[in-house]
């Protein structure tokens, strides 16, 4: 059977399970792999899953700890109290409350390249916030996903670039402008975009009736150790030497999910545990699917003629087939499409500035993490925001992922004059 | 046994959700069995036969007592002249997941005689990345070589350590010569040079390697490399400062015999990589040799054994005719044998280049298989049967 048929085969029995027969995604993908490993001629391909399937084990565990995490901020107060104390601060300046916002949505990401880490880390402080003050928890779910893909994109950490650099052997040095340049003007008009006349400023006097019932001032600074200490490990993280680096992501969320145990109001850390891994589940079970449907697929060819079809389009459509391809696959993996897609996608725009380029397409295919069926950072921004509806925040990220993927192609297409001023 | 109780009135009542749970999870247990079955059946190494003209076999650990006991540490195997002469180490398996430089280790090691000087040859260079597959390329896990004494398996790897011998990734990963690199780099060997003594398990292979090339006086070490054909740097011999006049004359030769090869200086802010720190730490000659290899290309279309060998690929045929690629591909393919073939040739271009320009250096040898021969015999013409005659 051809490749793009088999692909297509496999993609329907994916829809005909999730829509037809509203299975969760993740067994649909699973399904969807086998059926495409008998069809290939593979047979159950039992080696194949089960390797896919490992694909995200590393993103799996991060997912789980940085979910216990959440969980356990929350159960301790620390997030009461830091809400609290942010809308003492701002609830007059709804600008530069916006603004202060996407600063913090976007630091977790500048820190570790990961989206994923920034919804889960300051993502649980921003949204009640903006909800208190009268976003609706859809759009306050699409502020924290924006900030968190600008914060993966914003130097000094973007692990899409240095995926798509080990592709062409392009050292990490000299990002910082060209990253800076796509970053600036989307922090600064997003947040106006999402949340500016829907937040409302707030009197003195009224801000005490929107304070969570929980006072956290008695506990002093002590209730904010465990997200001082997970910033700090983060950090600690990227500098050599230290030591930090082999602890990995995991082990920074479960030691700030303990201190959260005795830093705050009491709780049963096993109870609070268990809730976030209940709740986490889905997509854990949508990234072992993910992992198998691309195994599958490259094992049948559909990955290589995809590859290739993209690359087979003329010149005049080769940025359109950036614009679609680098998303669409992003919704599977956004750091498996940097790799597959962007690594080719780059080599084929080497008469251009690689830094830039490198720069620009890791704009565009950073907004995979907003496209199904993955949707990395728009689900879990849906989870803490309290929105039940994913289409709702997809619907309020449009505007966002149009702009980025504006900045991304403006960059791309004035790459050759940009490369003469930066 | 019955999933399905049966209830006054004869009929067939639903399954207990303790039943569905018991089911699925002998199916995962089930699945789960095979496919560590044939995770672990990657730990078994394949035999390599050395020629008459081995001298030795010793551990890298050896040179860095570290890894002794390790998944990193490997074997080192010593080829001596009777005259004194140049010292040469060749690295194989530095990426397992690109046969031509580990096969091509393999047949020196099963060929090889050394009159003057001595040559060091690593062919498993990352051990552990021989035992595990990259997850979502869907490789396949061995290859076959016909030789006349029947086929002979070698084990696909994957491009990096194994997560099981080396793990967390860190998110960000900043290598010995001070590059930030993308986590999973944290276990790739070449960008982990020069090494740390109390690094992590790739670093330790890595200062291992280090250890043998200053203990040993090495003047020009080979790191046997493939790329993916969309990839700029292919066919290629990347060479650090010192080697400069050395590749060029190995360039020359090797067009002499029809082989085009393009030279590619070593990026200086480029590091951690065998033919950049290899001579900033130890001071020697470096290059390290590329050939191109459809297996592991991001175009690539149905992945298998075959493919590895006969490296015929339909949608590579077309990225060619769209100019994607950066060597010529038709639907002959690139296969290993002609892989090889230019690897040897390399590494014999290169060791007489060497003879040429420091004759006191100068590495004698005989019994390495000719191009020409290669190709047109096979790669496992130049295979050694087992001594009982099975492959």
């Amino acid at each position: 059977m051809a490749e793009p048929l088999l692909l297509l085969l496999m993609v329907g029995v994916f829809a005909a399970l999730a829509l037809g027969f509203k299975l969760p995604l993740g067994p649909s993908l699973a399904l969807a792999a086998l059926a495409g490993a008998l069809l290939g001629g593979h047979g159950l391909a039992l080696r194949h899953l089960v390797e896919g399937a490992f694909g995200f084990f590393d993103i799996i565990l991060i997912i789980a700890a940085a979910m216990i995490f959440m969980k356990s901020i929350q159960a301790s107060g620390l997030l009461d109290g830091l809400i609290a104390a942010v809308l003492r601060a701002f609830h007059r300046r709804p600008a530069a409350l916006l603004w202060t916002m996407m600063a913090l949505a976007m630091l977790p990401g500048m820190i570790t390249g990961s989206s994923l880490a920034a919804v889960l880390s300051t993502g649980p402080l921003i949204a009640p916030v903006l909800i208190k003050l009268g976003l609706r928890p859809a759009r306050a779910a699409a502020f924290v996903a924006s900030g968190a893909v600008l914060g993966m994109i914003a130097p000094p950490v973007n692990i899409l670039v240095m995926i798509l650099g080990a592709g062409v052997d392009m050292p990490y040095v000299g990002l910082t402008a060209p990253l800076l340049l796509i970053v600036l003007p989307l922090a600064l008009i997003i947040p106006l975009v999402l949340g500016l006349g829907r937040i409302r400023s707030v009197a003195d006097g009224e801000v005490a009736g929107l304070l969570p019932a929980f006072d956290a001032r008695p506990y002093g600074v002590r209730i904010y150790l465990p997200l001082g200490l997970v910033l700090v490990l983060l950090v600690l993280q990227n500098i050599p030497g230290t030591g930090f680096a082999a602890m990995g992501l995991p082990a920074v969320f479960l030691l700030g999910s303990l201190t959260a145990a005795f830093c705050g109001r009491k709780f049963s850390f096993l109870r609070t545990s268990r809730e976030a891994i209940s709740d986490a589940m889905p997509i854990l079970a949508i990234l072992a699917g993910v992992g198998m449907f691309i195994q599958i697929m490259t094992l049948t060819g559909g990955r290589g003629w995809a590859v290739l079809a993209f690359l087979s389009l003329p010149p005049a459509l080769l940025y359109a087939g950036i614009a679609v391809g680098m998303p669409l696959f992003g919704g599977v993996s956004a750091f498996g499409s940097a790799s597959v897609l962007g690594v080719p996608f780059l080599l084929a725009l080497s008469g251009s500035n690689a830094l830039i380029t490198a720069a620009a397409l890791s704009a565009i295919v950073a907004i995979g993490d907003f496209m199904p069926p993955a949707a990395m950072a728009a689900r879990f921004s849906a989870q803490i925001a309290g929105e039940k509806s994913l289409s709702r925040v997809l619907r309020a990220l449009a505007g966002p992922a149009l702009l980025i993927l504006a900045a991304g192609l403006a960059v791309l297409w004035l790459a050759p004059v940009l490369d003469k001023v930066l | 046994m019955s999933s399905a109780k049966t209830d006054k009135r004869g009929k067939r009542r639903a399954s207990s959700p303790l039943f569905g749970l018991v089911i699925i999870l002998a199916l995962l247990a089930t699945a789960g069995f095979f496919a560590a079955r044939d995770f672990l059946s990657m730990r078994a190494e394949e035999p390599i036969r050395p020629s008459a003209g081995l001298t030795s076999i010793r551990p890298l650990s050896s040179y860095f007592p570290a890894l002794a006991g390790t998944p990193g540490d490997t074997d080192v195997y010593v080829f001596k002249g009777r005259e004194e002469g140049g010292r040469v180490l060749i690295l194989g398996g530095t990426h397992p997941n690109e046969p031509a430089g580990y096969v091509s280790a393999v047949v020196l090691i099963e060929n090889l005689r050394v009159d003057r000087g001595t040559i060091f040859i690593i062919p498993r260079a990352n051990r552990s990345g021989f035992t595990h597959s990259d997850p979502q390329e869907a490789s396949p896990q061995r290859y076959a070589i016909e030789t006349p004494s029947g086929r002979r398996f070698f084990r696909l790897g994957s491009r990096v350590t194994n997560p099981v011998h080396q793990w967390p990734d860190p998110t960000i990963y900043v290598n010995p010569g001070g590059q930030a690199l993308a986590g999973i780099e944290a276990r790739n060997l070449n960008r982990a040079y020069p090494g740390r003594p109390r690094g992590n398990l790739t670093e330790r292979v890595a200062f291992g390697v280090m250890e043998l090339i200053r203990r040993e006086r090495i003047g020009l070490g080979l790191d046997l490399h493939e790329s993916a054909p969309e990839y700029p740097v292919i066919n290629a011999l990347v060479f650090n400062e010192a080697a400069a006049d050395l590749a060029a004359t190995a360039q020359m030769s090797l067009q002499d015999q029809g082989l085009d090869f393009r030279l590619e200086a070593s990026p200086p802010n480029l590091r951690g990589l065998s033919h950049r720190e290899w001579g900033e730490a130890a001071g020697i000659k470096a290059v390290l040799i590329e050939t191109p290899n459809a297996s592991h290309g991001r175009l690539k279309g149905r992945p298998s054994a075959s493919l590895v060998v006969d490296g015929r690929d339909k949608f590579y045929v077309r990225a060619a005719g769209l100019g994607r690629l950066y060597v010529p591909f038709g639907p002959e393919g690139i296969p290993l044998r002609d892989r090889v073939a230019r690897h040897l040739a390399g590494v014999a271009a290169l060791l007489a280049g060497l003879a040429d320009l420091e004759p006191e250096n100068a590495v004698g040898i005989s019994g390495l298989p000719d191009p020409d021969g290669i190709r047109a015999g096979g790669v496992g013409a130049f295979l050694r049967r087992p001594p009982g005659g099975r492959p």
